[in-house]
């Protein structure tokens, strides 16, 4: 019986290499985020949404508890994707009613245990956003003399001990509109007051989120309070952070959650090294992945026989052919070499050859020298660019340094051509740094562009491809003024930005997991942004488009193409004239493509003989067809035989 | 599929190709065989069985070869057939490869034997055909029949290179001093052979120093998607168009070959089983046995002896996570969890080149060329990448390569020229790539308090960015390099950089294939050579330099420096408030740590502590939290918060000098365990203080400790 179908997950693949951020080695590199929420009358009166498209009025009033927890949900789910393994946690207090596990609280209403989100927990969640009698029910304020801060912050402080010890980043989101909680207790307040000390050397970080409520009279005021209980943190980075955010009103919540995401996320160095400007002149740099594709959570073999699925886990044992030919177990005393295959046999390095002839000196990034910005050329990438950022831990004066380098490149318009290692042992790769200038959004206070460098991996020889042979075919310059016409018309001014463009196979796979653990409905249509606007695109340019029809057809009866001699010559475009009748227009391509391709194999799976296509035809029947052309010639055939059985 | 190929290697191994000339280490024959061995290692690391390799010994005391019975053919002998070069041939090649006792044969005879050898061997099939001549140039060349020689190698279209110990080649720059009359009227012999034939001619010397110069490989354009690239939708509009079109890889990472994981097998020494052939302690290879990596699955399970329960792979189904919870998905779930695509190209809009940031690029480039042997595409696709071209401006496209493929976005720029024109595709990022951090500004520095500073020891002064300004001007790489015609070029272009690794790989191993005993080679220095600034430019430019150095005074921190800080600042909130006061009057520094705020209660001690022996005591109540949680700890559930506690008191203890009572805390921790103290077996919980790095305080680390790196890593096993 053939195997060889299966499926196999991800995580069952022996990866030999795997590109680690370079993190702390004493703390678990973990995050953990906890949302605590005041639940207040003025938290719960609702306004309605002061969009800048108020006359729309799409959204229903809001309150500020609410428009928190969908905020919470929302981190909630994008954060399932980009940090499955991190904790999220959410306490209400000022409740009337109580909930906490392992302890005793007050006013205080843990919604959602800090861990990692369990389909059970966001369901509850997802219920209370959902259900409004559900939420008015548990949306009881308590008095509010009896809403204690120092209490909110040892719970968080027991929360974190227990629930996420020894992390490495552990935030505690503050959510509240009450700038001075403890006017007349002055015992309560210097109990805050070292509540907050002791989260603060517990490792806990706060990030407050002060909302103006527009009940209330005044701006919130941070100084009656709140500014004994926050700490910037001592980390030479942070000490820029903006100041906690004063919604205005209700703030919008799409405001609060890119702010919340973005803190949520803390800020890891792939690596550290040296930036060497010259001979003798080395600062410390760090380098920070920021734009990474992100994948899919792999796929896992489970097992559903026993009350609950489980993972299971894969272990690999190592065998070798014994005598008989049977798989012989290694023992733990087994001596292994690498070897490379060579001629037949194999080449044998030991252990330490293997490292030598890997190593090109230790880590550091080295200037070579300095180019125009221009030779940064588009086609020469190979990976995304990672980011430096100056760093005086092991180098004072790196940051100045840096800085006038940044400034030099800047207002010269050039960039700095390097040879970098970037950690010990990795190959050594050649690199622009390519200088970045700090945008920020007036409006938001967002950075839109971080200053630093981004360092863009530059191809080596060995990685760039022949271009296939093409004959030169330039248009004539009557339909290139059309076309120009048409990209005219369709310019986008702002040129691409990746926040408009949600990832929409990732965000389905998503929903449909989330779909199928919460037991919910299974939603039938992916919400795809990346789709064109064809409605646009046929009011604005269509006319420019059937003009550019009519040339394209005048342009190729009067010029001669140039072809490659044995391949037949075929039309072109779809595109159909208003005036055209179908036999003077050209043959629909596509279908023929398919139908030329298809009839041999079509034939051939007709009389049984599918068997007898090389795998070369197979392939390009599959790839004309949109079907996958992986595997071997088995699944290429049953591939084939599918699509006509389908058919 | 590369071409098949046969290479024939005519070595002369006559006895004066055993001297040592103009002072080289090596003997002529030692010289040519660097290069030969090179040229044939090469082959061999392709590993294609169609690329052959024939060799054929030139002045050899014997005469091995199908046309020795006819006159002239004397001396010459086949060292190898045409065939497939495997290790085993190079072994036997190396035997046969020394300087012969005489200085008899005739060259050109020997390149009648090749070119019978290429015909017999390829007969009428398609070959790449070579012969490669090395000689010192000192025997004899008979070129009575030169013309029929010169006819075999154009009617069997065979490349012909020649290459000579110490010939002159104006070309490379160079003549060899007081050369005898003989070999110049041989070298000159040789020359008119290669230019009759259209071959190559050098000297030595040129081919020795190139051979670090890695040749790449072609590899055939092979597309990724056919199909076409559309504007609007041609299915609900008339006004859309759909141009067929073809993607082909611009750039892709070429990685270096892998190696395998061997067992060594114990080999018998009774004699037994004693291998067959020969040479035997040249055969490293013969002890290596592949290893196979099996498979197998366990789930935890309470039922079971040990908390593993085996499955079975048919037991087996897949699932996803979701957060916590485990995700079955069933063949039809797994149906509509992948987004139904159609493969396309789909045109979203248009952005102008200069908005473009060119750190979107998110992957490796492709080109995009019309349909081949399609005109009517050809001339639609150009007029798409005229127009973006001379609009300086880039398409915006929504791209599925195959059936069901997840969508990505892509940019596609225009690239025009002499006599190629396409359009370069790079992929760029959705908003869930995208990594909101945030940086501080460059150039000004804000107070906690939110005043801007613009002098600060962050900023550089006006002086530290003028002698910058200097530097970089005089390090301009954009000229620096000579190109083909020694016009001034840029420095280090792209097509002169070659990968380091997988040339520095394929160097060792074919070194090592032939020089088994010897160390690794140093790396060929053009592997390396854009490692460092061009030194000449070092040197010009070293005045600014020097004043640059002066004026931004890095310091490198010393490692034990940066945890002093005995009399350390305590935090304060952004009021300032000091409430060093009121943590006095609640916490007490009379009273205990607590278990449950033991880590804050703890760091707050500290900086109200005199003596040592204060010091100690507080160390010992952490520990003594943490052997607690340890003892109560359910499986592993506490030891997280364990180390936590652990850490805290390293960190502590490192900054106030205290390393050994750290230590000897640590070690007294270790017993337990080791005694099982703990409640048991808690050897769990010392793999994590592993795992967190939280042994033995290093005297690297501080000055206190006295134990070395070495007994600190043995500390950390059990």
């Amino acid at each position: 019986m053939s195997h060889s179908k299966e499926w196999t997950p991800k995580d069952d693949e022996i990866v030999e290499e795997e590109e680690d951020e370079d993190v702390s080695r004493y703390t678990d590199q973990k995050d953990a985020i906890l949302f605590a929420i005041h639940v207040s009358p003025s938290m719960l009166a609702e306004h309605p949404d002061e969009d800048e498209d108020a006359r729309k009025k799409t959204s229903a009033p809001s309150s500020a508890v609410r428009t928190a927890l969908e905020c919470a949900y929302s981190v909630l789910q994008s954060r399932i994707i980009s940090n499955p393994n991190d904790l999220m946690g959410i306490i209400l207090f000022g409740t009337e009613q109580a909930r906490f596990a392992g302890g005793s609280f007050e006013h205080i209403y843990q919604v959602m245990d800090l861990d990692v989100p369990e389909a059970g927990a966001i369901r509850e969640l997802k219920t209370l956003l959902e259900d409004e009698a559900a939420f008015d029910e548990l949306m009881v304020p308590c008095d509010k003399s009896q809403v204690s801060i120092p209490n909110v912050l040892f719970a968080a402080n027991q929360i974190f001990t227990t629930r996420a010890p020894n992390f490495q980043s552990r935030k505690l989101f503050l959510i509240t509109d009450d700038d001075d909680p403890h006017a007349k207790d002055k015992p309560l307040k210097q109990s805050a007051i070292t509540r907050a000390r002791d989260l603060y050397d517990l490792g806990v970080q706060i990030d407050p989120f002060f909302m103006s409520n527009p009940g209330k009279k005044g701006k919130f005021d941070t100084t009656k309070f709140y500014d004994d209980i926050i700490y910037k943190t001592a980390d030479d980075e942070d000490d820029d952070r903006p100041l906690p955010l004063t919604g205005r009103g209700t703030t919008k919540l799409k405001e609060m959650i890119t702010s919340i995401r973005s803190k949520a996320t803390p800020k890891r160095a792939q690596f550290s090294t040296t930036l060497e400007i010259g001979p003798g002149l080395s600062i410390g740099v760090k380098g920070y992945i920021l734009f990474k594709k992100q994948e899919k959570g792999r796929s896992h073999y489970i097992w559903t026989s026993g009350e609950k699925a489980q993972i299971v886990q894969g272990s690999t044992t190592m065998t070798t052919a014994g005598e008989d030919g049977e798989d012989v177990i290694l023992g733990p005393k087994a001596q292994f070499k690498k070897a490379y295959k060579f001629g037949g046999e194999q080449i044998v390095f030991s252990d330490e050859e293997m490292k030598a002839m890997r190593d090109f000196g230790p880590p550091t990034i080295r200037i070579i020298g300095f180019k125009p910005a221009a030779a940064v050329d588009f086609t020469h990438n190979v990976k995304p660019a990672q980011f430096l950022y100056p760093d005086e831990k092991d180098y004072i004066g790196s940051t100045r340094t840096f800085t006038a380098l940044h400034n030099k490149l800047l207002e010269s318009n050039r960039v700095a051509q390097v040879w970098a290692i970037t950690r010990r042992n990795s190959s050594p790769a050649v690199c622009y740094l390519y200088p970045s200038e700090e945008i920020v959004d007036p409006a938001s206070g967002r950075q839109l562009q971080p200053p630093g460098f981004f360092m863009i991996h530059r191809p080596f020889a060995d990685d760039i491809r022949q271009n296939p042979e093409v004959p030169p075919n330039p248009a004539p310059s009557a339909l290139t003024d059309r076309m120009r016409a048409i990209v005219k018309q369709l310019h986008m001014p702002k040129a691409y930005v990746p926040e408009k463009y949600e990832n929409p196979s990732l965000q389905w796979h998503y929903r449909i997991l989330q779909a199928i653990a919460l037991e919910d409905e299974v939603p039938d249509t992916p919400v795809d942004r990346t789709l064109p606007n064809y409605k646009a695109i046929n009011k604005h340019a269509g006319e420019l488009v059937l003009e550019w029809g009519d040339q394209l057809q005048a342009s190729a009866a009067s010029v001669t193409v140039q072809v490659l001699p044995e391949k037949p010559k075929r039309g072109t475009k779809r595109v159909k004239g208003e005036g055209d009748d179908a036999a003077a227009a050209p043959p629909p391509k596509a279908k023929k493509v398919k139908e030329t391709a298809g009839t041999d194999v079509r034939a051939l799976w007709e009389k049984g003989q599918l068997a007898k296509c090389t795998v070369v035809v197979l392939k390009e029947f599959l790839a004309a067809n949109g079907l996958s052309t992986s595997g071997k010639k088995a699944d290429l055939l049953e591939r084939c035989e599918e699509f006509f059985e389908t058919k | 599929m590369a071409d098949k190929q046969a290479t024939i290697y005519i070595v002369d191994v006559g006895k004066s190709m055993g001297q040592k000339r103009h002072f080289r280490q090596k003997t002529d024959l030692e010289y040519a065989l660097e290069y030969v061995w090179d040229r044939i290692t090469t082959t061999i690391s392709n590993g294609r069985k169609t690329d052959m390799i024939g060799v054929v010994g030139l002045r050899t005391d014997a005469s091995d070869n199908h046309l020795a019975k006819e006159e002239g053919y004397e001396n010459i002998s086949i060292l190898s057939p045409i065939q497939q070069f495997l290790m085993s041939h190079v072994r036997e090649l190396e035997e046969s490869l020394h300087p012969s006792n005489t200085d008899e044969g005739d060259g050109i005879a020997a390149l009648i034997l090749a070119i019978d050898m290429i015909i017999k061997h390829c007969k009428k099939l398609k070959y790449k055909k070579n012969i490669v001549f090395v000689t010192n140039g000192t025997g004899g060349f008979d070129t009575d029949d030169i013309h029929t020689v010169i006819d075999g190698f154009k009617e069997e279209n065979i490349n012909l290179t020649v290459l000579g110990v110490d010939f002159d080649d104006p070309e490379y720059g160079y003549k060899e001093e007081n050369k005898p009359a003989y070999k110049a009227e041989n070298e000159k012999k040789l020359s008119d052979l290669v230019e009759a034939v259209d071959g190559a001619f050098g000297t030595m010397a040129q081919a020795v120093e190139e051979m670090g110069t890695p040749r790449l490989k072609t590899v055939r354009p092979v597309a990724s998607y056919k199909g076409k690239l559309t504007l609007g939708d041609p299915t609900k509009y008339d006004s859309a168009f759909a141009i067929d079109v073809e993607r082909y890889p611009r750039t892709m990472v070429a990685k270096p070959v892998s190696a395998s994981r061997y067992v060594v097998t114990e080999q018998s020494t009774d004699g037994e089983s004693a291998p067959t052939m020969t040479a035997t302690e040249e055969t490293p290879a013969s002890e290596l046995q592949a290893v196979r990596h099996a498979r197998t699955y366990q789930i935890e399970s309470e039922d079971v002896s040990g908390g593993k329960m085996e499955i079975e792979k048919e037991e087996m189904a897949k699932g996803y996570k979701y957060g916590r919870t485990v995700v079955p998905i069933s063949q039809a779930d797994e149906a509509i969890a992948v987004m139904e695509t159609e493969p396309s190209m789909d045109i979203v809009g248009f952005i102008p080149a200069d908005k473009y940031k060119r750190y979107y690029h998110m992957s490796t480039t492709n080109v995009i060329v019309a349909q081949k042997g399609n005109g009517m595409a050809a001339i639609a696709l150009s007029s798409l990448i005229r127009a973006l071209y001379e609009l300086d401006s880039y398409a915006l496209v929504r791209f599925v390569k195959r059936k069901n493929d997840a969508p990505v976005m892509m940019v596609l720029a225009p690239e025009i020229g002499a006599d190629f024109e396409c359009l370069i595709d790079v992929q760029v990022p959705f908003l869930e790539d995208v990594r909101p951090y945030r940086f501080p500004p460059l150039g000004t520095v804000k107070t906690v308090k939110g005043q801007t500073l613009d002098k600060h020891r962050n900023i550089p002064t006006d002086e530290m960015n003028k002698l910058m300004s200097d530097y970089v001007d005089s390090m301009d790489l954009s000229e620096w390099g000579k190109d083909d015609d020694d016009e001034s070029a840029e420095y280090a272009p792209i097509d002169s950089t070659f990968s380091p690794i997988i040339h520095r790989i394929n160097q060792v191993i074919k070194h090592r294939a032939i020089h088994p005993k010897d160390p690794l080679p140093e790396p060929y220095p053009v592997l390396t050579k854009y490692s460092h600034p061009p030194e000449d430019l070092v040197k010009k430019s070293q005045a600014h330099l020097e004043k640059l150095i002066n004026a931004c005074d890095v310091k490198k921190v010393e490692a034990k420096v940066k945890n002093k800080k005995r009399k350390r600042e305590q935090p304060k909130p952004i009021s300032v408030f000091d409430l060093e006061a009121i943590l006095e009057s609640t916490s007490g520094n009379k009273k205990a740590i607590s278990l449950e705020n033991s880590i804050p209660e703890f760091r707050q001690k500290l900086g109200s502590l005199e003596s040592e022996a204060e010091f100690r005591d507080l160390g010992t109540q952490m520990f003594s939290h943490a052997k607690k949680l340890i003892t109560t700890s359910l499986a592993d559930i506490n030891y997280g918060r364990a180390c936590e506690i652990i850490r805290a008191v390293r960190e502590e203890f490192l900054e106030y000098d205290f390393a050994e009572m750290y230590n000897s805390l640590l070690r007294d921790l270790k017993k337990d365990i080791v005694e099982k103290k703990l409640d048991g077996d808690r050897t769990g919980m010392w793999w994590t203080i592993r795992k967190f790095s939280l042994g033995l305080i290093t005297k690297d680390e501080a000055d206190g400790s006295e134990v070395t790196e070495e007994q600190a890593k043995d500390f950390l096993k059990l």
